[in-house]
């Protein structure tokens, strides 16, 4: 008993194989092009995933070594020293009581205004007199992106009013004290 | 001889009507405690509602990941003592790999609009995010592989292996923000460490997985008596062709 297919073709295997040929090719065309998209993903992920950010305290240790090359910089900001002018935002962020100037050239996003907000800045350090809450410093990071990193705590806004107060136990150990609001 | 049945009555049953009419019931209810019942958040005001629909999304790709890699050890296991091939399942690994990767990609999509209204973008390339896609790639890489024409068991091993591959990458996702530094939170739920998550947005996300459950199990078991039906198509065709050919044979002689 034959059972291949009957078809007008000089051989009789010849469509089969074709049809076969043709949807091999289509799917390991599909497959190699999924494959691309994992290294691809692979690549940009091994790149940056695995240090996506300095906080304040690394990046201000490594400032030296970090020189004026651009990096993610992470850190809670302090609310009382929030100032907009012109486009540019500057404020102070804080992390392991270390305390980082920033002066921010973008658009901040909507939570921005969220107190002690955690965030990450891209941007680098630049050479400048400022002033923070722990004292004097050399040099203020100068940033044009932000993300804002909010936490795994969700809470009602029925129940609770936005408090200006910093999270629990996260200026204990510091050795200056941070005033609550603007002055 | 047909095992088919008639094309009112393709996949639905008395039980699978009575799961998809609570599915139904269960997602109106969710999309009203989500949407109305439960309040905005402190900080992220009426964006916190995508977490209903985002971690639950989650959750369940991952069971649908674990119950694809434990269908494929078992088929695995059984494909060669069984009469079948154990194609039970190879099909219960199919199914439930589609809708993991339906899953999976709603997760990407609400967590993309979600981190526009939070983080401030779609996108980023941290260690949550970049595992969390490739993820998806690899699982829609699996349901390419088996759709590749081969012999139904040696296709079903060779998907069996990939799935177990593809299953390394769930835990790494899952501990991802806990191994290294990530723009994305920690995990809201997890066991053992109290729940930062608190009143009618606790239970709302409670409900909400239970609900997005009961519809992915609606779903696994539509699909998998899609790959039935399909299977059995095969089947009567090939049986219908060499039926043809008897008669076309008995005639001729």
């Amino acid at each position: 008993m034959d059972l291949s297919p009957r078809h007008e073709l000089g051989e009789p295997d010849e469509l089969r194989r074709k049809v076969h040929r043709n949807r091999r090719w289509a799917v390991l065309a599909v497959t190699a092009l999924l494959i691309a998209a994992a290294a691809f993903v692979t690549a940009q992920g091994l790149r940056n995933a695995t240090l996506f950010f300095r906080n304040v305290d690394e990046a201000v240790e490594q400032r030296l070594e970090l020189g004026d090359r651009r990096f993610r910089l992470q850190g809670r900001v302090v609310p009382s020293s929030v100032r907009s002018e012109s486009g540019v935002t500057t404020f102070q962020i804080i992390h392991g009581c270390v305390v980082a100037s920033v002066r921010h050239v973008a658009d901040p996003p909507e939570l921005f205004t969220s107190p002690w907000i955690p965030v990450v800045l891209e941007g680098g350090w630049t050479s400048g007199q400022v002033r923070t809450v722990a004292g004097a410093d050399t040099h203020y990071f100068l940033s044009d992106r932000m993300l804002v990193k909010h936490t795994n705590e969700y809470a009602s806004a029925n129940d609770q009013r936005i408090s200006e107060e910093p999270p629990h136990d996260f200026l204990d150990d510091c050795p200056f004290d941070v005033p609550a609001a603007k002055s | 001889m047909s095992q088919i049945p008639d094309s009112k009555h393709m996949t639905a049953t008395l039980g699978t009507r009575i799961l998809g009419s609570v599915a139904v019931a269960a997602v109106l209810l969710m999309t009203l405690l989500g949407l109305v019942v439960s309040p905005e958040d402190l900080v992220q005001g009426h964006a916190v509602r995508m977490l209903y629909l985002h971690v639950p999304s989650i959750w369940i790709a991952y069971a649908a990941f674990v119950l694809t890699a434990a269908s494929s050890v078992l088929f695995l296991i059984r494909s060669r003592s069984r009469a079948d091939g154990g194609r039970h399942h190879d099909r219960l690994a199919g199914s439930a790999a589609e809708v993991g990767v339906l899953f999976a990609g709603i997760t990407l999509v609400t967590g993309m609009l979600w981190g526009r209204v939070t983080w401030g973008t779609y996108w980023q390339w941290d260690a949550r995010l970049t595992t969390t896609v490739l993820l998806f790639v690899t699982y829609l890489g699996y349901l390419a592989l088996r759709r590749l024409p081969a012999d139904p068991i040696v296709r079903g091993r060779r998907s069996a292996v990939m799935a177990l591959i593809s299953f390394v990458n769930v835990p790494i996702v899952h501990f991802s923000v806990d191994w290294w530094r990530t723009l994305h939170q920690k995990a809201s739920l997890s066991v053992g460490r109290r729940p930062e998550i608190t009143g009618e947005m606790y239970w709302t996300l409670l409900y909400s997985t239970l609900t997005v459950t009961v519809v992915a199990s609606w779903l696994i078991v539509h699909r998998y008596r899609v790959i039935r039906l399909e299977e059995l198509r095969d089947e009567e065709a090939l049986n219908a062709l060499i039926a043809s050919r008897l008669r076309e044979d008995d005639v001729g002689n």
